[in-house]
């Protein structure tokens, strides 16, 4: 598949990235092959995750479709390396700092308190070589996997078109980031940052795959890319729009949403459009300029 | 600054790195090159750091051009302290780290302000500063009273063997130790004591001279370390002979991957080291889960 494919090559881009990479390495390539991107260190056998207390009904019911997920996908493997025990902790610590988040921000405060609520020394928070970028890094894999976890039951989105799917799984997934909206532009802005670029793009490119993928797509050659470059504008448009969107409910953010992805949909056919008409024009063109040089040679 | 990061998991190859070093140190053990009983090697010691302990700060900035002070920078760095940290600095008699630390502690605490549950945590910071040489810990005490820091509840200076820390188990944040390790009879057991007063989380930091392995640069290195540190050490400190160890102990120091596998075998996890300037020096860390 297309998307194992640019795993494979986002993972050789990045094994000269530094440190992080080559602790990430082992992991990734297992989550390649059960299919699964998980840049963090989080077991995947964890047994019972904190819950978020803000997005409880979504972690919850993805824990329950996970055991009922039967919609055709790969089954997941298990681990042939577990992951050392350190990683472990540390996703713990990461889990529990994300309850700091709204009162401390995305900073190395909300780490130690976060250290602190699980009984670990916030010591911990030093072995983190970029220590806010991990916790920014682990909220969207975090986020990713209970994306996934909810396209795999399946129900929401087996009788809608595509470009109802590409809403639905945006606005979900742009959901799961309205409880730290506040200091989400802080959060954004550590993505940007040089050191983390790298790694946030390619979350943001595995997201925009897997949102493709859910919504049924089996592009190949230009077009796949064509495809998520426009969805990552739109997702990215959509966020930015969100954290100064007041609306109850975030209302205007949807809306917004909803005619950015028409606008998409609109541009796939003219695009196609203008495909044909290039056609057109170069056979026609092709045609005369034939008659041209028939001409000249004739003399 | 040619920076090398490399992670190893190093859990895999214990058995032999085990038996060479239990050999090492069966009975004769090494002061610079020559070997000598492990009784004698920590009077020897002793002796060297009393001898230099006035000149210290001064040769250090000779020999290293002040590089020392960012190498120092980088450790407290790496380390990043928070408030409210218990904090073991060992062989740090002249308080360079603990100072760092400290420092480190009260800028955080400046920018964390509006948080009300970290207010009463600054008075609970401790920075334990032990070295086994009172000459040293004098200097450091007596550099505390000219920072104004000689009232400071924070620092506590202990006089204390790094092999048999007076310290309870699970007790501190942090263990960090800048060139000192390498002036002790048995790594091992100084690795193991802080493996032991650690607590769940705490990170062991070791900063420590280290081998070069660059080819132009390692020439360069060795003529500077065999020819100009005990002239050097001759001029300022009038004192050839403790700085001829200083470049010998450097030499029979365990290289980066070895020391970072006897750091492994103690227990810790995610260990790590770092080099600076080409291996010069060499920032190791590790993790106690």
């Amino acid at each position: 598949m297309y998307r194992t494919v640019v795993n494979r090559i986002l993972l050789t881009k990045n094994t000269g990235g530094g440190r992080r990479c080559l602790l990430r390495f082992p992991d990734l390539r297992t989550a390649v092959t059960s299919s699964r991107f998980s840049t963090t260190t989080e077991p995947q056998t964890s047994p019972n995750r904190p819950l978020n207390p803000a997005d409880s009904s979504t972690s919850s019911s993805s824990t329950s479709f996970q055991t009922s997920s039967g919609a055709g996908d790969i089954p997941r493997q298990e681990r042939k390396n577990p992951p050392a025990e350190y990683q472990g902790e540390q996703a713990r610590v990461l889990q529990a700092s994300l309850r700091h988040v709204l009162r401390l921000g995305w900073s190395e405060e909300a780490m130690i308190a976060g250290a602190k609520e699980v009984g670990i020394s916030p010591s911990i928070v030093g072995s983190f070589p970029r220590k806010e970028a991990a916790l920014v890094e682990f909220f969207m894999d975090d986020c990713l996997q209970r994306l996934i976890d909810r396209i795999d039951s399946g129900e929401e989105l087996q009788d809608l078109i595509p470009s109802q799917r590409i809403y639905k799984l945006v606005r979900f997934r742009l959901e799961m980031q309205a409880p730290y909206i506040s200091k989400w532009p802080q959060a954004l802005s550590n993505q940007a940052h040089p050191l983390n670029v790298s790694t946030s793009f390619k979350q943001r490119a595995m997201l925009v795959d897997e949102i493709w993928h859910a919504a049924g797509d089996e592009a190949s050659g230009l077009d796949w890319y064509v495809k998520r470059t426009v969805l990552g504008g739109v997702y990215s448009t959509t966020e930015i729009y969100m954290l100064t969107d007041s609306s109850p409910e975030f209302r205007d953010t949807w809306l917004f949403l909803d005619n950015r992805v028409k606008d998409a949909f609109d541009l796939k056919k003219t695009i196609q459009e203008a495909t044909y008409l290039a056609e057109a024009v170069g056979a026609g063109m092709g045609s005369s300029l034939q008659g041209f040089v028939g001409k000249v040679i004739q003399r | 600054m040619a920076l090398r990061l490399v992670t190893k998991n190093l859990s895999s190859r214990i058995s032999p790195k085990l038996c060479s070093a239990s050999l090492l140190h069966s009975h004769a053990t090494s002061f610079g090159f020559k070997e000598v009983r492990e009784e004698e090697k920590s009077q020897m010691v002793g002796k060297v750091f009393s001898n230099v302990a006035s000149n210290y700060d001064l040769m250090n900035d000779f020999m290293s051009g002040g590089l020392h002070r960012l190498w120092k920078d980088r450790l407290v760095s790496k380390l990043s302290p928070f408030p409210g940290m218990k904090h073991l600095d060992v062989a740090g008699g002249t308080g360079d780290v603990a100072f760092r630390i400290l420092e480190s502690v009260n800028s955080i605490k400046r920018r964390a302000l509006q948080d009300p549950l970290n207010d009463d945590l600054q008075e609970e910071t401790r920075i334990y500063v032990c070295d086994i040489n009172p000459n040293m810990l004098d200097v450091g005490k007596n550099r505390a009273l000219e920072k104004g820091l000689g009232e400071d509840k924070s620092l506590v200076w202990v006089q204390g063997d790094a092999e048999a820390l007076s310290f309870e188990d699970n007790s501190m944040d942090g263990y960090t130790i800048a060139f000192g390790i390498r002036n002790v009879t048995h790594i091992e057991k100084v690795l193991s004591e802080a493996y032991r007063v650690l607590k769940r989380g705490g990170r062991f930091l070791c900063l420590e001279l280290s081998h070069v392995d660059i080819p132009v640069f390692k020439e360069l290195y060795d003529f500077y370390s065999f020819s100009v540190i005990p002239r050097l050490g001759e001029i300022v400190a009038g004192d050839r002979e403790s700085y001829q160890y200083l470049v010998e102990s450097i030499r029979r120091f365990p290289p980066q991957e070895k020391f970072a596998s006897m750091i492994a075998d103690a227990g810790f996890q995610k260990v790590e080291y770092e080099n600076l300037v080409g291996g010069v020096v060499a920032i190791h860390s590790g993790l106690k889960i």
